[in-house]
């Protein structure tokens, strides 16, 4: 009991430790914060008027984007896992007695606190600046999705960094991943008017569920899709885990 | 008396290359040992098998003769590491990265503060405790690499390359931190390259090449190795032109290496030759830029094992 008692407590410094890492790099802060700001403002505007009285652009990439945002939170994880700065640093963690498994576990609860912060910064800043709609009283369903989004993308970078061993690698990779998940969700446009194949092919990314489900939230006021959209993004993070146990090894931090 | 730490025939193969074949040694209670090898020997892999990041194919590794597999929490917090790559936080303070660190290791509240405390000022960093590595020389962060591997107060030390790339002042300090550790009593495994750091800190040396142990001793025991020769090492200004064999028609010469301009010549330990080689270099129009007798040293054990310098 006492053992355990102390691994929790090193899970709980290790985790402060790379949130704190997290919280006091520029780059990863302005990647979260002010890049998907800039972005919503930017598309919004050139799209102005396009979208009708009811729904504006702001209100379509408020949430297309956030979706975008919460997909490349995998890049943020893998840079938190692995980057070289901190690569020497995690070595010496894994020297001490806390569990292997802890490492990157505590890289993703960090990233995905991290970035659910940023996103819940931002929607308040897109609601007050722009008025984006995020559903009325069922909003917190969408916040519970994207946050779950979150998890799953921070899941998946960490595990790409155990497949592909380099942060690096893993980043070019997920940049390449990440935007053709996101074109065959329709998140920059309509995807599903390039005709019926596109169409099909689109319910191959997991960009397309997330951004359809929260859609519905949102206007149609029906929560039917939620329960499915939050199991298959939990047994999907669950799924990762289970890959980052089966290929993570330590000595590809050596 | 049983070992504190013992490696037993590990080998250790990347694909078909062995790293390490059948290395076997022990490490005593209080000792210093010394790890040489030149580049590629296998020194930093089996640090990294110490050190249990790294597997290994064959054998056994024992603390206090129980396999560490059987005991590794147990083993790691005995364990400290100095790594050759500085494993600090750039952008957190002196005293934030050592308390981190010793945080892992179970140490809380006052116990916590009392040893980070101590290992700063082990180090001389007790001062700067509230600063940024980021602010530190590169001696300045070796000696933090090395406080936030002794707050937990590790009953064994392994220390890869510690001082390497560092200004004399902090290699001075790190050094008379290493013989106060062994003057409290502690277990250290050190390697280095520069031959002279163990000369002055060593009490028994490893010498290792291509994944094996090929001498091991104190230093004086490892000298002995060199039984009746001593090695002069020639730098030419242009050795093309220079015939190895006509060296040997020089009293004592036992044995010529030739390296582009370098030369490495094994003579018979007794007979003073010094000025007939001299002699036999200017009688042949070559001009010699350094001349070194490397009699009885480490180095010279050194090159006779590996046919190498250390820091060749």
């Amino acid at each position: 009991m006492a053992q355990f008692v102390q691994s929790t407590r090193g899970f709980g410094m290790l985790w402060k430790r790379d949130f704190m890492n997290l919280l006091t790099s520029p780059v990863m802060l302005l990647t979260n914060t002010l890049f998907p700001l800039l972005l919503i403002l930017i598309l919004g505007y050139l799209t102005r008027g396009q979208y009708g009285d009811t729904v504006t652009s702001y209100d379509y990439y408020g949430i297309t984007l956030l979706v975008f945002h919460a997909l490349n939170v995998s890049m943020t994880a893998s840079n938190s896992f692995m980057e070289r700065k901190l690569r020497a640093s995690n070595m010496r963690v894994l020297y001490s007695p806390i569990r292997t498994s802890w490492v990157y576990l505590s890289k993703i609860l960090a990233t995905f606190v991290f970035t659910t912060l940023c996103m819940g910064m931002l929607a308040v800043l897109l609601v007050v600046l722009f008025g984006v709609y995020f559903g009325g009283k069922d909003a917190v369903y969408v916040f519970v999705a994207l946050a779950l989004f979150h998890l799953f993308s921070a899941a998946f970078g960490v595990w790409f960094c155990c497949l592909w061993k380099s942060e690096e690698l893993a980043n070019k990779i997920l940049n390449v991943v990440n935007n053709v998940l996101a074109l065959m969700g329709g998140l920059f446009f309509s995807w599903d008017s390039l005709g019926r194949t596109a169409e099909t092919l689109s319910y191959f990314s997991p960009v397309k569920w997330v951004v359809d489900g929260l859609f519905r939230i949102v206007y149609d006021g029906s929560l039917w899709s939620f329960i499915p959209l939050v199991s298959g993004l939990l047994i999907g993070t669950a799924l990762l885990l289970l890959g980052c146990k089966w290929t993570f090894r330590t000595e590809e931090m050596v | 008396m049983t070992p504190m730490l013992e490696m037993n025939h590990v080998s250790k193969l990347y694909g078909e290359h062995h790293a390490l074949k059948d290395l076997s040694f022990q490490v005593h209670e209080g000792e210093i040992l010394c790890f040489l090898g030149p580049n590629g020997a296998g020194k930093s892999t089996a640090i990294h098998i110490l050190s249990t990041v790294l597997s290994y194919n064959e054998g056994r590794i024992s603390f206090r003769g129980t396999r560490v597999e059987e005991q590794l929490s147990h083993y790691k917090r005995k364990l400290g590491i100095v790594p050759q790559d500085l494993a600090i936080y750039e952008d957190v303070t002196a005293e934030g990265n050592v308390t981190f660190f010793a945080s892992l290791y179970g140490l809380r509240g006052d116990m916590l503060r009392e040893r980070v405390a101590e290992a700063l000022q082990f180090v001389g960093l007790y001062d700067r405790r509230g600063d940024k590595p980021r602010t530190f020389s590169g001696g300045m962060k070796r000696r933090l690499n090395m406080a936030c591997a002794i707050a937990h107060r590790p009953e064994i030390l392994i220390m890869d390359e510690p001082t390497v790339g560092i200004d004399p002042h902090s290699r001075n300090h790190i050094l008379e931190s290493i013989r106060e550790l062994r003057d409290q009593g502690s277990t250290i495994l050190y390697t280095t390259h520069y031959m002279e750091e163990v000369e002055e800190i060593s009490t028994r040396i490893l010498i290792i090449d291509q994944g094996e142990v090929i001498a091991s001793g104190t230093k004086e025991e490892l000298k002995e190795l060199l039984g009746d020769e001593k090695w002069i090492e020639v730098e030419l200004e242009d050795a093309s032109e220079l015939s190895e064999e006509r060296l040997f028609r020089v009293d004592g010469v036992k044995q010529v290496e030739k390296h582009d301009n370098l030369l490495r010549i094994a003579t018979v330990k007794g007979i003073e030759n010094t000025d007939k080689l001299m002699a036999f270099f200017v009688n042949h129009g070559i001009k010699v830029k350094h001349f070194t007798s490397l009699a009885a040293s480490l180095e010279a054990v050194f090159l006779q094992l590996t046919g190498r310098k250390l820091r060749d």
